[in-house]
């Protein structure tokens, strides 16, 4: 909201300068974000008179022109349609510096040379844009200095946040109140006089009747015969045009006028447009259709506020005029309507419908029920000597039910209890005095223009934001100590990140809304789309880490970054027809891709295959002491590809899987480089992580380390002959591992291969003997060479 | 006798001085001082020579063994340290390294809230992302038509379901499921319908803060905030406190923290008024404890945000928040 520092002195004696009434009304919760003096610092420019004006003999836009400067002659080029010969113009001279810095030197353009230049209230900073030079009025002194002039009329413009809870600050005498609460002066309200025509009535010429109570408790009106359109007067235009009102007609600027001033919406209607001089208030129908006075046809929300005449709808009710009753050039006779309508059906329709105005924003937020005449006798008022006319006698005003102000329990030691602090009982009550809230009988009337106040707590608000907040106590001892179940998900997530960073991952964070064509691939059954979505490309909550980190992929080797070892934890999204909202686990997942070493000079060049994403997973499942997790061949994803792809399981569910990603899948996201991935669901995990360790002794007896080798058919997994050698090792067999394949070659025939084995023998209770090892060694071979029909390598 | 002595010094110096490597250095040493070597079968002839000869004989031939010694010893230690220079592969080539892992900036700053705020005795709370419009606007006293829903643009899955557009809702949440006294921060993911620009992104982090209990105070409030505030930039970080307006907060405050580029002094990033707008804060509404069953009468409390985001372009001095979710290497490796 824009306010006009001069035009704010109108309604309240202020000493301080805009910048400190800024940081005084910033500190009371009227955030001023920005004070723009009206009139920018400038040098050089004079008043300078025109008088000769020829054409460029080499361009069709521009003039020469003569500029008197009080002294002398000055020849200068100008582009501006409307110089004239004998006009005076704001004129920089040689040197002259303009607001932005900008300063005026001496050119040629199109072989003539230029001694100066003639300005428009852009070049001077007092508008955004002109359509020509400035044309000043005819008495003012040749030579003058022009800034020294202008700056006797400075004004500041304050640009204040105002908080949608204080609509009645919308406006300047609202603003002022603050003021004068802030400074303990006065706040001088505009008089209104009204010379009404006693010998015209206004129930002659108008009816008011609401159909709809609920969203219009009270309607007024004011009717004015034989008023005269015309511009508004340059001193309202000028002050309209500050606070970024475009000037329009005396009578629709007055309104505005009025509407800066109190804040309460009014609409002019000509009244001649009203048909059988009646007003009816009702709800929209179905279906109903309004042409409103921006010319845009509005298909009509239900339950809209309708402002009708015996015939038509004239109005949409605290939102905007129609374009069939609005004051136009013909208007003779108008019918000024003030009303109040109820917040929520206001802001329900100007929610609907898409609009939002001046007044709707007002409305919304909550004007002034008992505010109504005022703003309407200030209007009629203006008018009368603006716009001339004559004032009908009376008002029509329809208000079955007043609004009453609200009685609010309050108990001033309360304030104290809240704020911690240590006010006294006078210094409350006259804080509160000031803000015209007065304390009687441990209660407090809010004038209804207050809607903010509603309850104690508002009113310790009060006492609290104009005592200062900074003048408020500050304590840092506490007895309020954390006691709540201990909440461990912040804690795991904190370790299985640290472990993934200590494998010498790099973690990012992806956006969780993704395009919806991309969740198929990464999630079975329906995703969860967004109904109103910024764009194409965040259509979806992502049911999958994947969609996000392959972009970061693809979007880092575009970039010439082809090694790639990322990790994520986040949530992912999936419906769940048991609730009402999707389910929403924590996820991880890694993906690498490019070279399997740090390239330099001495490190292998290969690039990284399924050996490597499995390896990460095994070090990681092991580094976050996962032990139960079983690994198994997998063959069926729609993103992995299915000769290489595995998924994890605990307690026989799936909780992950990991492999290389399809070309398929990989080249939606720009990516023609292979690329591996795991992907693991939290949820099922966190209790397994959760799970205390307890400390198991370190085995006091050597342990006995045995190797073999076996031949066998290649097809058979490897995991198969470790499982089974595990199963039937009985209790001494401490661990078995490969570590050594071998194919191909003179002793290897097609369609075998050999593995060798590594037992490793151990006893919690004693030393192992030799004898006993051997016959459980050579037992152990015996079988597995007969149960995977493998021969013995010697 | 002392011809033998003198013959093999002849011989030794003739050897020594065509020694060019450590290997016929060896065969030097075992030429001469070997078991067998020539010095040793000298030695040997000390039992043949009268009696009157033998004692300069064996003084003699001894005095010439230490010089053998000392002659091998000194190219062998020249030979040593040749091995150095001219041998030696490049030791200022780099290293074999592995990957390193780095942790996303926003974690980074999370983590170090969470620190601070454990230090000052909170407890860390979760909450889902995708709400339900009572959690993340009802219960927090934002009924339907209520103006501040403009506030905050809103994302919606369904018409009763929405992203999250604050961390609040997990006060309500926390509450819930517990009785005072609460100490809480909730950090997490929020989501608004803006469109992506320089200052805004459709997805940031903030963390919320909650207090509940009897007696807790706006001083409270303001005392937690100013030791964050000294934690997180120093001491001589000062807070300010300006009246605002949420809904579910009243009293309601924004804070500023003194710039911390230019410490409060006035400068470019602050422009010139040596304060930064940090976030909003307040004493819970009493509507809110009323959503949850809590006496407000017996109970008071306070709540406070913060961005993470907003707080690590701060530190780090980043001036567009969508480069955060770029995850551009040359981003992350900064950190």
């Amino acid at each position: 909201m824009k306010i006009s520092f001069n035009w704010l002195k109108d309604y309240i004696d202020i000493e301080d300068s805009p910048y400190d009434l800024a940081k005084k009304l910033t500190e009371s919760g009227f955030e001023v974000e920005e004070v723009i003096p009206s009139v920018q610092s400038f040098s050089g420019v004079i008043v300078g008179r025109v008088d000769a004006v020829e054409k460029h003999p080499d361009a069709d836009k521009l003039s020469l022109c003569d500029v008197f400067d009080g002294e002398a002659k000055n020849r200068v080029i100008c582009g501006a349609p409307n110089v004239k010969k004998g006009q005076l113009v704001p004129f920089a001279k040689l040197g002259a510096v303009l607001p932005q810095g900008f300063k005026i030197k001496k050119v040629k353009i199109r072989g003539v040379e230029s001694t100066g230049m003639i300005c428009s209230k852009e070049e001077l900073g007092l508008e955004k844009s002109s359509d020509g030079i400035w044309d000043l009025e005819e008495s003012l002194p040749i030579g003058l200095d022009f800034y020294s002039h202008l700056v006797k009329q400075q004004d500041h413009i304050l640009e204040i946040a105002i908080t949608p809870n204080r609509p009645d600050c919308l406006s300047l005498i609202g603003i002022a109140r603050e003021v004068s609460a802030i400074t303990g002066k006065e706040v001088t309200l505009p008089s209104a006089p009204i010379e009404e025509d006693k010998s015209k009535s206004i129930d002659s010429h108008i009816s008011i009747h609401i159909h709809d109570q609920e969203g219009c408790p009270r309607y007024a009106g004011r009717v004015i015969l034989d008023v005269t359109l015309s511009s508004s007067p340059r001193w309202m235009q000028e002050r309209l045009e500050s606070v970024g009102i475009r000037p329009i007609n005396n009578i629709v600027d007055i309104t505005n006028y009025v509407l800066m001033e109190y804040g309460h919406p009014l609409h002019a209607f000509d009244l001649s447009e009203i048909k059988g001089a009646e007003i009816h208030v009702r709800k929209s129908k179905v279906n109903e259709v309004f042409i409103t006075l921006d010319e845009k046809e509005r298909r009509l929300p239900t339950d809209t506020v309708m402002i009708c005449d015996e015939e038509r709808a004239v109005a949409l009710g605290g939102i905007m005029g129609g374009l069939n009753s609005e004051v136009s050039e013909s208007t003779r006779n108008i019918l000024l309507e003030s009303a109040y309508f109820k917040p929520t059906r206001i802001a329900q329709s100007s929610r609907r419908l898409g609009m939002s105005t001046e007044a709707s924003q007002r409305f919304e937020r909550g004007a002034d029920p008992n505010g109504v005449t005022v703003a309407l006798n200030r209007a009629a008022s203006l008018i009368h000597s603006l716009a001339g006319g004559s004032v009908v006698n009376g008002i029509c005003d329809v208000y079955p039910q007043p609004i009453e102000p609200a009685r609010i329990f309050f108990r001033p030691q309360r304030v104290n209890h809240l704020l911690g602090s240590d006010l006294s009982h006078k210094k409350i009550i006259n804080i509160l005095k000031r803000l015209q809230l007065d304390y009687k009988d441990n209660h407090i009337i809010a004038p209804t223009n207050r809607v903010d106040l509603k309850m104690e707590a508002d009113i310790i608000e009060e006492v609290a934001r104009l005592v200062n907040y900074s003048n408020l106590p500050s304590r840092k001892e506490t007895t309020i100590v954390y006691d709540l179940p201990h909440q461990k998900t912040d804690q795991v997530l904190g370790f299985l990140r640290r472990m993934l960073l200590e494998l010498g991952l790099t973690e990012v964070l992806t956006n969780s809304m993704i395009r919806e064509k991309e969740a198929p691939y990464f999630a079975e059954g329906k995703a969860v789309n967004i109904l109103n979505p910024i764009s194409d490309d965040m259509t979806t909550m992502r049911p999958s880490l994947l969609p996000g980190m392959l972009k970061t992929v693809g979007y880092n080797i575009n970039r010439h970054q082809p090694n790639l070892r990322f990790f994520e934890i986040g949530r992912i999204f999936k419906h769940d027809s048991n609730n009402s909202l999707p389910a929403q686990p924590y996820a991880l997942c890694v993906v690498i891709t490019g070279k399997r070493f740090v390239p330099s000079w001495n490190t292998a060049k290969e690039e990284i295959d399924f050996f490597d994403i499995k390896g990460y997973l095994e070090s990681f499942l092991r580094k976050i002491f996962l032990d139960n997790a079983q690994i198994f061949l997998y063959d069926n994803s729609s993103f992995l590809n299915n000769k290489e792809a595995i998924a994890i399981q605990i307690d026989q569910k799936v909780v992950g899987y990991c492999g290389k990603i399809k070309d398929e899948v990989a080249g939606i996201f720009e990516i023609k480089k292979p690329v591996y991935a795991f992907h693991l669901e939290l949820d099922e995990l966190l209790p397994e992580l959760m799970r205390n360790r307890i400390f198991e002794p370190i085995p006091r007896f050597p342990h006995v380390e045995m190797d073999f080798a076996i031949l066998l058919d290649k097809n058979i997994l490897a995991s198969e002959i470790l499982e089974y050698i595990k199963n039937v090792g009985g209790n001494l067999l401490h661990n078995v591992e490969i570590f050594d394949i071998f194919e191909g070659g003179p002793s290897i025939s097609a369609g075998k291969r050999s593995l060798a084995l590594r037992l490793r023998f151990q006893s919690k209770e004693r030393t192992l003997n030799d004898a006993e090892v051997n016959m459980i060694f050579r037992d152990l071979i015996a079988r597995t060479t007969k149960k995977f029909n493998a021969t013995l390598r010697k | 006798m002392h011809d033998t002595i003198e013959q093999i010094r002849e011989e030794f110096d003739k050897d020594y001085a065509s020694v060019d490597s450590p290997d016929a250095l060896e065969k030097l040493r075992i030429k001469y001082l070997g078991r067998k070597g020539l010095i040793s079968e000298a030695f040997n002839l000390i039992a043949e020579l009268p009696a009157q000869e033998k004692p300069q004989f064996g003084q003699d031939l001894n005095r010439f063994k230490v010089d053998v010694e000392k002659k091998h010893e000194y190219l062998l230690s020249r030979f040593k340290s040749a091995d150095h220079i001219f041998e030696a592969i490049d030791l200022t080539l780099p290293g074999r390294q592995p990957f390193i892992g780095r942790k996303h900036p926003l974690v980074q700053m999370a983590d170090e809230i969470k620190d601070i705020f454990k230090n000052l005795g909170f407890g860390i709370e979760d909450g889902p992302e995708i709400e339900t419009d009572y959690y993340n606007f009802e219960a927090l006293n934002i009924p339907k038509s209520h103006p501040a829903r403009e506030m905050q643009d809103t994302l919606y899955i369904s018409d009763e379901i929405v992203l999250r557009t604050h961390t609040s809702p997990v006060q309500i949440r926390v509450m819930e499921q517990t009785q005072p006294p609460i100490r809480i921060i909730a950090p997490g993911r929020v989501y608004r319908r803006d469109t992506p620009d320089a200052s805004h992104s459709p997805l940031f982090h903030q963390v919320e803060g909650l207090v509940v209990g009897e007696g807790v105070t706006f001083a409270d409030l303001k005392g937690v905030i100013e030791a964050f505030a000294h934690q997180m930039f120093g001491k001589d970080i000062k807070v300010r406190f300006r009246p605002s307006f949420f809904p579910f907060t009243e009293p309601s405050a924004e804070y500023d923290f003194n710039c911390i580029f230019c410490r409060g002094k006035g400068c470019r990033v602050c422009k010139n008024s040596g304060w930064i707008e940090i976030s909003g804060a307040g004493m819970v509404h009493p509507n809110v404890f009323k959503a949850v069953g809590y006496d407000s009468e017996k109970y008071t409390g306070y709540a406070f945000g913060m961005g993470i985001d907003r707080l690590a372009m701060l530190r780090y001095g980043i001036n567009d928040i969508r480069i955060f979710f770029e995850n551009d290497l040359r981003f992350l490796n900064q950190f």
